[in-house]
């Protein structure tokens, strides 16, 4: 038997003896448990808990309104996601257009899934509730106490105090993150785009059509081709502005907290100003600096530097430029050099405290011992600083793979790109998965490659964070390192 | 005094539900303009109308959706779009297909008899299959060449060939945006190529890689590669223009009415404009043509007071409103008695606009056309460094352009 029986095996008998106790709860309870498969607030009337069952019942009621009259109308309609186009007709005596009762395929994608996700809790509550009341029979025939209602509420600052301080997180996370995620998730499987544009049109369920098309491999299909060369650029963009800031940042704090090193606090100040002014601002004024026909290129040619790269080579003989945001291979090398300036100064101030808190007697016996610096920054230093941001280098990683700001403010509008099969899918050599997903959305309308390519960042994303964490952070790291 | 007091407060109180029924018969219209600069030239037009309607109180509330963005912006939520707004003709196809364009049914005659009749380019830009959808609110929003007449005589502009061998003689440079395709368009319809709307009015249909009659499109491209490659051209979009123009390296470029005072500043005296010149084609001197462009005013259908929404609209773009919006905003009027004036026939941007629009096209061309062509001008800027086959780099811009990204 493998483990995947073994496990069925058990569940099967979990699943059943649920259904099997239920039953049992329903045959074996007395008329008012009965009574509260159709009117859930009985069986607590039959206790003496009038609240309590009033509560219940209003409830249901609403729920018994609500869903058949406000959400079954989308729900019925989520396996076409609407059939019904918007007509108008102009009403000249009342001034206003007139329109058909037209469907709204995003409203009932949407008001479908929380309908369904509304209709599953009402569910799982109306189950529990049963077996509640007959808890409440059986206590009431042993005798035994019956909460009242303020019995009832002073326990969910007691006994039951996590339901009141979890209720409210819980209920934001599924409103504000469930739902919007599930519903994002469905548009990658449907064909949401400039032609289908909502209110006006509609759009329809296509299955995997559009997976398919990011991974299949014909030569007309130029989007699986896109993918790839954002997605290369995307991992190696991450790694590299990741590793690149932490050296410097760290490098950076060790110079600074040298001991030779005067006005130690001008030097940190002039580097925290970097992230002190807003990216949107700064990023923007050097794009402009770094432009074809920016202050830094004229510098550049006025010096000589334009024509020295032109001799070795690094620029097309029929530029006067250098091409740093024009010129893909260029604009990598200098996105990675400003990420640098933007990214290195909050490593050094988080590796500063660190570096003041290693513990001085560690370095002070290890000089004893004869190491140089040299020794001592690779044996000791390095080793408790990793130990200590691991987490913190992950979530660089990750936030690097999204790292919209630096790519999109930088580029837009200055990097047009030579390649012909990235132009014809909207993207660009530059492009992270990210930016490249925000172009379709706002500037193209395609929202079903977008949600296809959020799909595919968000299992990356938690792909790496898992295992990240899994490796990195486990409780006994702590012995090990010492 | 404390009756007083008491009195005044329930005058007040009185006066204030006054003037919340008044509000509430009040009509509430949203527009959208494209710049803060415009804001003096909307108001004036509110207050126009306001005086012009004196027995409905309107509540006219303006906002700023720039022209790049405003099509998108309106497709992504017809419902929370204003009711009325400017935008770039380009963007018309699109949002008719989105269904967002209330058909004009107002006064419908009126606005085509003062837009020069059916056949003119504003009714061009304005119509699809023969319904009006838009308000035309201006015809300069295309291009010409601005010249330093210091430097050039009327019958140098003509040719671009000539224009670059004196620009060059004197050290200097001549511009065309190249690389933009809504400026290097005007190559290839010059050479009988096509590019245009399909029937379902999103997508693209394209001849610029097979046509060969009287020009094939490969021979449109070498001749922009000749032209890139001459002593005294350059490549300049709108701001490497503006900077040029600034520190006296350009004498004569392609742009439009937007960048007429930073010339008119540089040049002095010696500002002139006129239509785009001719370039060397297969040998010939062939007539580069032009996107005719106009702003033109929308009424969303979403609007619930598309009645009053139609009035304010067609209102903001008779002759009065272009005309003052002509005086603030030096934005030529589409209104053919407007634009027969005096004072704007004085003004040269708009009279080169005028020569040029004679050869100018309505731009009628889906959004997937942009990126495809903007790659190419790119590669033609750069000189084809890999060296491509031209007919290759046709036929994958021409691809991009007519598929639907999938």
């Amino acid at each position: 038997m493998s483990a995947h029986d073994k496990r069925k095996a058990k569940c099967q008998p979990a699943a059943g003896r649920f259904f099997t106790s239920l039953i049992r709860d329903i045959r074996e309870g007395d008329i008012w448990v009965k009574l509260s498969l159709l009117v859930c607030g009985t069986g607590y009337f039959a206790r003496k808990q009038y609240v309590k069952g009033t509560i219940i019942t209003l409830l249901q009621a609403a729920l018994m309104i609500f869903i058949p009259t406000m959400l079954w109308p989308y729900m019925s309609k989520i396996g076409t996601l609407g059939t019904v186009q918007r007509e108008l007709v102009y009403n000249p005596v009342t001034r206003k257009n007139e329109t058909n009762d037209f469907d709204n395929s995003f409203k009932i994608l949407l008001f479908g899934i929380i309908g369904f996700i509304v209709v599953i809790t009402a569910v799982v509550l109306y189950i529990k509730n049963i077996r509640s009341v007959r808890r409440l029979q059986v206590r009431a025939e042993n005798h035994k106490h019956i909460d009242t209602f303020r019995e009832g509420c002073s326990q969910l600052f007691n006994k039951r105090f996590h339901f009141t301080l979890l209720s409210m997180p819980v209920l934001g996370v599924v409103v504000l993150v469930i739902v919007p995620l599930i519903v994002l998730f469905c548009v990658g499987f449907t064909n949401y785009d400039r032609n289908h544009l909502v209110p006006t049109h509609l759009f329809t369920w296509v299955g995997l059509e559009n997976f398919q098309s990011l991974f299949s491999q014909q030569l007309t299909d130029t989007f699986s081709y896109s993918f790839r060369v954002v997605l290369t650029w995307t991992l190696t963009w991450a790694f590299f502005a990741t590793v690149s800031t932490f050296f410097l940042g760290i490098f950076l704090a060790m110079f600074i907290n040298n001991r030779k090193t005067y006005l130690k606090r001008m030097w940190r100040t002039f580097f925290v100003v970097a992230i002190a002014v807003p990216q949107f601002i700064s990023l923007l004024l050097i794009r402009n600096f770094f432009a074809d026909t920016g202050i830094v290129n004229t510098i550049c040619r006025d010096v000589g530097i334009t024509q020295f790269f032109k001799n070795i080579g690094w620029i097309a003989p029929g530029l006067d430029y250098i091409p740093f945001l024009s010129n893909p291979q260029w604009a990598k090398a200098t996105i990675i050099c400003i990420n640098i300036w933007v990214g290195a100064p909050y490593i050094m101030l988080i590796t500063t405290g660190i570096l003041l808190n290693i513990p001085q007697e560690l370095i002070e016996s290890a000089q004893v011992d004869g190491a140089n610096g040299f020794k001592i920054f690779t044996h000791i230093k390095m080793p408790y600083i990793l130990f200590t941001t691991g987490p913190f280098l992950i979530m660089q990683f990750i936030g690097n793979l999204n790292n919209f700001n630096i790519i999109y403010l930088l580029t837009q509008e200055v990097y047009v790109t030579q390649n012909q099969a990235l132009a014809a899918s909207n993207a660009k050599e530059v492009d992270l998965l990210i930016t490249w997903l925000y172009r379709l959305t706002q500037e193209h309308s395609n929202y079903k490659m977008a949600s296809v390519i959020g799909i595919l960042v968000f299992i990356m994303t938690a792909a790496c964070a898992l295992l990240a964490f899994n490796r990195i952070i486990r409780g006994n790291r702590e012995e090990n390192f010492q | 005094m404390k009756k007083l007091i008491s009195l005044l407060m329930a005058m007040a109180l009185l006066l204030s539900c006054v003037g919340f029924a008044a509000a509430e018969d009040a009509v509430n219209l949203m527009v959208w303009i494209g710049g803060d600069k415009e804001t003096d030239w909307i108001n004036g037009v509110i207050e126009a109308f306001q005086a012009a309607n004196p027995d409905t109180t309107y509540n006219i509330t303006v906002g700023v959706v720039t022209y790049e963005t405003v099509g998108v912006t309106a497709l992504q939520d017809p419902e929370a779009t204003a009711d009325v707004f400017v935008f770039p003709d380009d963007r018309l196809h699109e949002l008719v297909r989105g269904g967002l364009l209330q058909p004009v049914v107002v006064d419908t005659e009126a606005v085509i008899e003062r837009n020069g009749g059916e056949g003119s380019g504003a009714m061009a830009a304005s119509m699809v299959d023969g319904q009006l959808y838009a308000y035309p609110l201006s015809a300069s929003n295309g291009y010409f060449m601005f010249y330093n007449s210091e430097y050039f005589t009327p019958e140098d502009v003509s040719s671009f060939d000539s224009m670059a061998k004196i620009a060059a003689e004197h050290g200097k440079q001549v511009s065309f945006p190249v690389m933009n395709p809504w400026y290097s368009y005007g190559f290839y319809a010059a050479a009988g190529l096509s590019v245009g709307l399909d029937e379902d009015g999103v997508s693209n249909v394209c001849d610029w890689n097979t046509k060969t009659d009287p020009f094939s499109g490969l021979q449109v491209l070498q001749a922009l590669l000749d032209l890139v490659a001459t002593p005294g051209f350059t490549d300049a979009d709108s701001d490497a223009f503006v900077a040029s123009v600034k520190d006296g390296s350009i004498i004569a470029g392609v742009s439009g009415t937007w960048n007429a005072n930073i010339a008119k500043e540089a040049w002095g005296d010696s500002y002139a404009a006129t239509k785009l010149p001719t370039y060397t084609l297969d040998g010939q001197q062939v007539q580069i043509r032009s996107f005719a462009g106009y702003k033109l005013v929308g009424v969303n259908s979403y609007s619930p007071n598309v009645g009053d929404a139609m009035d304010f609209a067609n209102f903001m773009t008779d002759y009065d409103s272009q005309m003052s919006r002509f005086i603030l905003l030096d934005d030529g009027p589409s209104n053919i008695q407007a634009a027969a004036s005096d004072e704007v026939m004085a003004n040269p941007a708009i009279a080169a606009l005028a020569a040029q629009s004679d050869f100018a096209d309505p731009q009628q061309v889906g959004g997937y056309f942009w990126e495809p062509a903007y790659t190419l001008g790119a590669i033609i800027v750069a000189g084809n460094p890999e060296g491509t086959d031209l007919q290759t780099l046709l036929d994958n811009t021409v691809a991009g352009i007519v598929t639907p990204i999938q």
